[in-house]
Parts: C-alpha cells; sequence; structure tokens
C-alpha cells in the first residue's frame, strides 16, 4: 500500500510500540535542543538586554524602549542604515544582471563545462576575509594591481580607498565579485529545470533568440529570480567580513555598514543595550525578507 | 555557417573573460605574496624579477599560521560532524512521523527562520554568555556555535532528501525484521547519501569561511581560526603587504583545495545549500 509523497506533508504514521514510538522524539531532540540553547536563547536574551542600560557588561537598569528612540534620533545608525541600503540596492541589481548572463552563457552541455563552471564559482567558496585582502591588493594607491596597471599605461594610480564615493563603489564592486557566482548558479538551476516544449514550439515558430528570452525564458524564470534576489540581499544587509578588512567603515562614515556599526557600537563604544537594539532592528528588517523570501519559494514549484 | 561560427567564437571570448574576471584577482594575491616586499612597495611592474618564499615562512615561524590551520580544521570537522548527525536523524523524523501537536508542520519552518536569521543579530548575547562560562577562547565554543548553525542548514537539506525515498523500503526491511533504527541505517542513510555529500560540503564551506563569531569570541592562537589570523595581520598604518597577502593565500587554499577535491558535487552542493 503505498502513500503519495507529497512534500509538505508527512508520511503515514508509523506504527509501533515501546521504544519505537519514543524513536521520533529521541532523534529529534537533540538537534532542537541544540538550536533552542545557542540560537534561541541567546536571541531572547538579546532582545531583553536591548532594553536595558549597561555598565562594564552588566545590566544596571532597565530603561524600556529608550535605546529604540535613541537609535532614530542617532544620525549615525540613520546614515548606516541609509548607506546598507543603497549597497544592498547597488550590489544585488548589478549580481542578478551579470548572474543571469552568466547562467546564459553556460546553460549548455559540452567538454570543459563542468570545469567552467567551477571556475565561476570560485570567488563564493574563497574565505570573505581573504577575499577583503584581495581587494586592498587591488585597490592599494601604491601596491595595489590598479595601480600597476595604471603605471603600466601611464597613468596617474587611482585613489580608491581614500575618497569616500571610491571605497563605497569599491565595496560594491568587491561585492559584485564575490557574490554574482551565487546568482548564477541559482539561475543556472533554474534555467536547467525550465521545461522545453516552449522553446522547441519558438523555434518552430522561427522566432529569434531576443524574443524567445523575453517571451519565454524570463517569465519561466521569475520566480527563481525572485528567490535568488531575496536570498542574496538578506545576506548583504548584514555584510560584515569584507567591509571590516576593506575599509573597517572608513573613510568617514563612507562605508559604515549597519552591522559594522553595531559592532562597533558594541566592542569599542560598550554601548551594550544601545547595540543590542540596533541589531534587533536589522533582524526585524531581515526576518520580514525573509518570510517573503519563504512565500516565494513555497509558491514555486519544485 | 559564418554566422555560426562567430557565435562560437563570441562564446568562447565571453566564457574566458569571464573566468579571468574570476581568477585574477586571485591571482595578483598569489603573485603579491611571492614578490619581496621591497619590490612590492617600490616597483609597480605587474611581472616579478624573483620569487622568494619569505612572506610564507614568516606565516610560519613568526606568526601563529600552523595554529590557525589547526584550530580551522578541528572546529570545521568537528561541528560539521555533529551537525550531520544530529541534523540527519532530526530531518528524518520531520519528513517521516506524525509528532505530538503538529510539531512535525512548524518545526521544521522554525529552523528555517533561524537560519536566515543573521549571525551579528545574537553575536552580543553569545559573547556575554560564552564570558559568564568563561567559554572565551575555547574551540568548544566556536565548535557549540557552528553546530548549532549548521544544524538548522542540515535539517532543512535533508528532509527534502528523505521525502524523495519511497517509505515502502523501509517498511519492507522492518516486515524483514529490522528495528525502525536499523531500518533508518541500514536502507535509508546510504540512499541519502548524495544529500549528505551536498550538505557536508556546503557546511564546511560556510563554517570554514566563519569570521564573526571567531572574531568576537577568540584572541589567542589557541584558539583563533585562519580568517581571524588572517584579518589581525591587516595593520590600520603600517601594512606588511607581503606577509597579508601571503596569509589571503594560506587562509583560503584549504577551502579551495577541499572544494577542488570535492569539485563533481561542488555545484550542486553549494546550489542546495542557497535554495533549499
Amino acid at each position: 500500500m503505498a502513500t503519495a509523497m507529497t512534500p509538505g506533508a508527512p508520511a503515514r504514521t508509523l506504527r509501533g510500540s515501546g521504544v519505537d514510538r519514543a524513536l521520533p522524539y529521541l532523534m529529534l531532540g537533540p538537534a532542537l535542543f541544540l538550536v533552542l540553547g545557542v540560537i534561541v536563547y541567546p536571541l531572547i536574551d538579546g532582545l531583553r538586554s536591548s532594553t536595558g542600560f549597561f555598565r562594564f557588561g552588566r545590566q544596571v537598569r532597565s530603561v524600556g524602549l529608550d535605546n529604540y528612540r535613541q537609535a532614530f534620533a542617532d544620525p549615525v545608525f540613520l546614515e548606516s542604515l541609509i548607506t546598507t541600503a543603497r549597497f544592498v540596492v547597488l550590489a544585488v541589481t548589478i549580481e542578478t544582471l551579470l548572474g543571469l548572463g552568466l547562467a546564459l552563457l553556460v546553460a549548455r552541455e559540452g567538454r570543459y563545462i563542468r570545469r567552467i563552471r567551477a571556475t565561476l564559482i570560485l570567488p563564493m567558496i574563497v574565505t570573505p576575509v581573504v577575499v577583503g585582502i584581495v581587494f586592498r591588493l587591488i585597490y592599494a594607491s601604491d601596491v595595489g594591481l590598479l595601480a600597476s596597471i595604471a603605471h603600466a599605461v601611464g597613468l596617474d594610480p587611482p585613489q580608491i580607498l581614500s575618497s569616500g564615493s571610491g571605497a563605497f563603489w569599491g565595496l560594491v564592486f568587491l561585492d559584485v565579485w564575490e557574490w554574482t557566482p551565487l546568482l548564477f548558479l541559482i539561475l543556472l538551476a533554474g534555467i536547467q529545470s525550465m521545461p522545453v516544449e516552449p522553446f522547441e514550439a519558438a523555434r518552430v515558430d522561427g522566432a529569434g533568440t531576443w524574443r524567445t528570452f523575453v517571451d519565454h525564458t524570463l517569465p519561466l524564470l521569475r520566480p527563481t529570480i525572485l528567490v535568488a534576489v531575496s536570498l542574496r540581499a538578506i545576506d548583504a544587509l548584514t555584510t560584515f567580513d569584507q567591509v571590516y578588512v576593506l575599509t573597517r567603515g572608513g573613510p568617514g562614515t563612507s562605508t559604515q555598514l549597519i552591522s559594522l556599526y553595531g559592532y562597533q557600537t558594541f566592542f569599542q563604544f560598550q554601548q551594550v543595550g544601545y547595540a543590542a537594539a540596533m541589531l534587533f532592528m536589522v533582524a526585524i528588517i531581515v526576518l520580514i525578507g525573509a518570510g517573503f523570501a519563504l512565500a516565494l519559494m513555497r509558491r514555486q514549484p519544485r | 555557417m559564418t554566422r555560426a561560427r562567430f557565435g562560437g567564437l563570441a562564446w568562447v571570448a565571453a566564457t574566458v573573460a569571464a573566468m579571468a574576471f574570476a581568477v585574477i584577482p586571485l591571482a595578483w594575491m598569489l603573485l603579491t605574496s611571492l614578490k619581496t616586499n621591497r619590490e612590492i612597495t617600490q616597483d609597480t611592474s605587474l611581472v616579478p624579477e624573483a620569487l622568494t618564499s619569505a612572506n610564507y615562512v614568516s606565516l610560519f615561524s613568526g606568526r601563529e599560521f600552523g595554529a590557525y590551520l589547526t584550530n580551522s580544521i578541528i572546529v570545521t570537522a568537528a561541528s560539521v560532524a555533529i551537525a550531520l548527525a544530529l541534523g540527519t536523524m532530526a530531518a528524518y523524523v520531520l519528513a517521516r512521523f506524525r509528532l505530538w501537536a503538529g510539531m512535525h508542520r512548524y518545526v521544521g519552518f522554525s529552523l528555517l527562520m533561524v537560519r536566515l536569521l543573521p549571525p551579528i543579530v545574537i553575536i552580543i548575547p553569545i559573547f556575554l554568555v560564552a564570558q559568564q562560562l568563561g567559554l572565551l577562547n575555547t574551540r568548544l565554543s566556536l565548535i557549540v556555535i557552528y553546530a548549532a548553525f549548521n544544524v538548522t542548514i542540515v535539517v532543512w537539506m535533508m528532509e527534502s532528501f528523505f521525502r524523495e525515498i519511497p517509505v515502502d523500503l523501509e517498511e519492507a526491511a522492518m516486515v524483514d525484521g529490522d528495528t525502525r533504527f536499523t531500518a533508518f541505517r541500514r536502507i535509508v542513510l546510504p540512499l541519502a547519501a548524495p544529500g549528505l555529500v551536498a550538505t557536508g560540503i556546503f557546511t564546511v564551506i560556510t563554517t570554514y569561511n566563519e569570521f564573526l563569531f571567531a572574531l568576537v569570541l577568540t584572541s589567542t592562537p589557541g584558539a583563533e581560526t585562519m580568517p581571524v589570523g588572517a584579518a589581525t595581520l591587516i595593520g590600520r598604518i603600517n601594512v606588511d603587504w607581503g606577509a597579508m597577502s601571503a596569509a589571503g593565500v594560506i587562509g583560503a587554499l584549504p577551502i579551495v583545495v577541499f572544494s577542488f577535491f570535492v569539485q563533481k558535487h561542488l555545484v550542486r552542493g553549494l546550489t542546495m545549500g542557497a535554495v533549499k
């Protein structure tokens, strides 16, 4: 007697007695215990400390929602929110366009294709801290790759990390280099799972490459693109490692992303409650985005 | 005919350009790491005159890169192993059983929400708790935290694998006298091996690369991992470019080598980790 294995619906209740009856709980317990203890409990603890005032790492008194009010009156917080939003929108947009191009480029079979794909995703495998180092070595005005190239063709070395807009765009470009491969991978999987019939029909009808792309590829790929964009945007919102290594938020506050500001508020300025409140607001933004992404993923047939 | 050939050429050109875009920044770091500091700072040549291994030697003799490497390997291996063991069992339960109070319906979803939560959100309470427990500067604290985050990924990825395995196979084994657990171990696990491989690859890469928790929780070579070690080499004012680039190469090398060995499953592992 076979049971239909529809995703989302668990299989039939399995019979049994004694150990067999307790088995599911014994098998589920350790994982749940670990996640509850190490992630969920600290989360609740953090929520509590976001309403506190701390001195020397100890909560002195409760201040209610003051820390949250403080954030909205803090120009640095608001500025870093705006910087983060600009960073996410620019980087993810460019990554999506490039990723889509790459996916279309290598969505074919042939010799070397697996090698080519493995090479293209190299940037997202490399340790993010090292990616920061790589781009320091590219942008540095004295020893950088760009300076060397400029020198070789007789130009002045570009000043990237010493100007606000230069550093910001440098960070965007770093992110594009590192994470275009992720968009590429997700979109490639999407392209490979598309039905072939519409494309064969289009070919029979004599539709050109561009028409086929606009009429068939894009609409079929739309759900995948939405999922990929939301997943990447969620991650980009809390970019930390790369900016920590590349600029530490500078020059000035031109690359001060929200996660870096939260980190510094805690570890440099020792404002525990305020930092916790700030990071909680980030969490809320992320969870709204995540809920959106999950809703999309559930709707997508797979 | 000519148009097709032109298309082929354009394809090759575009593909080569894309690969160059991916590789050249890394190659530049490798090249810089092989130059002497004098050559790095004084000549702006693209090609080094003489190659040196001095930058690498200094990482292991004057600095603690041997210790960072050991810590990274221990922390990654232990936390991934724990997460695979616990997460696989949990995923199996969620895929197969109806649980008390409808738990099978919301536990998986809740774990996914936890997974999407950015780690920086709980960095403050984690730091305070680790401080209270005297767990700062220990590999144990990193192992436990990484294991917890990895469990959420393992459950999410493996649950869908288990759903694709027909339940009849286990029932046949149980008719033949297996207990529920032996049926899981003997029949289901081997069938889910591709899923375990994909999940293992994804978690190894993300765990090895993790920086924030390691930065906050460790500050001595007894527990610091590779990313932290590489980041501490970056001075604010005086930069030892040779050592920094060598640190970058050594820092990324283990995970790049790992990826090379699992090449065949890499693309699938990373794709599934991202969207599943």
